[in-house]
């Protein structure tokens, strides 16, 4: 997502991005970043939350305002009520890649290094 | 306290995109930068989800494709109306738990939120159209050499002054 951000602001749309993990998305290398700590797949938070959604889009939008300069990274005054485990608690989350992953371990490696094949 | 960036995430996961930020630590490139053209209450803003998003009347992403070579994700991109709801989309995102979203499309494209934003003054005007993509992209080539780009210039072409991307 931050090359998106990247390649957006580059031409010449001003961006923000959010991010539950904002070491990875600014490592990219991005001009603003609002980090939260809330669990993957709820970016905004809890579904019928429209106060809380409101609030975290109020905040994130409001860094497009005060930034001053690019790598402008603020964390956002937010809370997430559940521990990591209550929150993976029943998670149906199935990706291609773990299920490879899982027949060929040896695979992992290529996945730390970044050496990614071209196929399978 | 700083926000832990592994905390919710497994034990794989955090030591891949460990090692990714390292590698990333290791060669830093200039960061591109456009001051805001106007107030952020005069603005005309527009959302990016990396949630998959597609309307249910248009082309899904390629979820069998990425069943076929799990390295590979579908790097396109789709235009999502600003009164499409959660009852006219499936995400097709097979690393987030789709459950949320899929209740509640603000969860992961906050488009209600934000036309309630415009409404308050708070921003200036929402975007009529917002953007979708599938963030699952290991070689991110196509994306940034044409997709990213291509959702700019559809920016550009209806007016859009700022954007703020949503990950899931």
């Amino acid at each position: 997502m931050g090359l998106v951000q990247r390649v957006l602001e580059a031409q010449g749309i001003a961006t923000v991005s959010l991010s539950m993990i904002p070491a990875f998305t600014r490592a990219a290398g991005v001009p603003r970043l609002g980090g939260i700590p809330y669990p993957m797949s709820r970016p905004m938070g809890q579904p019928g939350d429209a106060p809380g959604q409101r609030a975290v889009l109020r905040a994130l939008l409001g860094v497009l305002d005060s930034a001053r300069a690019p790598d402008t990274y603020v964390e956002l005054p937010f809370v997430w009520p559940e521990t990591p485990a209550q929150a993976r608690k029943g998670a149906e989350v199935h990706p291609p890649i773990t299920q490879l992953l899982a027949r060929k371990p040896w695979l992992l490696a290529r996945l730390y290094a970044g050496d990614i094949p071209d196929e399978v | 306290m700083p926000i832990d960036s592994y905390r919710h995430l497994d034990f794989a996961t955090r030591q891949i995109i460990k090692a990714w930020v390292q590698r990333e630590a290791s060669s830093p490139r200039a960061i591109p930068w456009v001051p805001m053209a106007k107030p952020l209450a005069e603005s005309t803003v527009a959302l990016v989800s990396t949630a998959g998003v597609a309307r249910l009347d248009d082309v899904a992403f390629d979820e069998e494709g990425e069943r076929r070579n799990p390295w590979w994700g579908d790097p396109s991109y789709r235009l999502i109306p600003h009164d499409t709801t959660e009852h006219d989309v499936k995400l097709h995102h097979l690393h987030i738990d789709r459950r949320f979203g899929s209740a509640d499309l603000d969860v992961v494209l906050p488009m209600r939120r934000l036309r309630e934003l415009a409404i308050d003054g708070f921003i200036g005007r929402a975007a009529e159209i917002h953007y979708s993509l599938m963030g699952y992209q290991l070689r991110p080539q196509v994306l940034e050499q044409e997709t990213a780009p291509a959702i700019a210039r559809e920016m550009r072409a209806r007016g859009v002054d700022a954007a703020a991307l949503v990950p899931a």
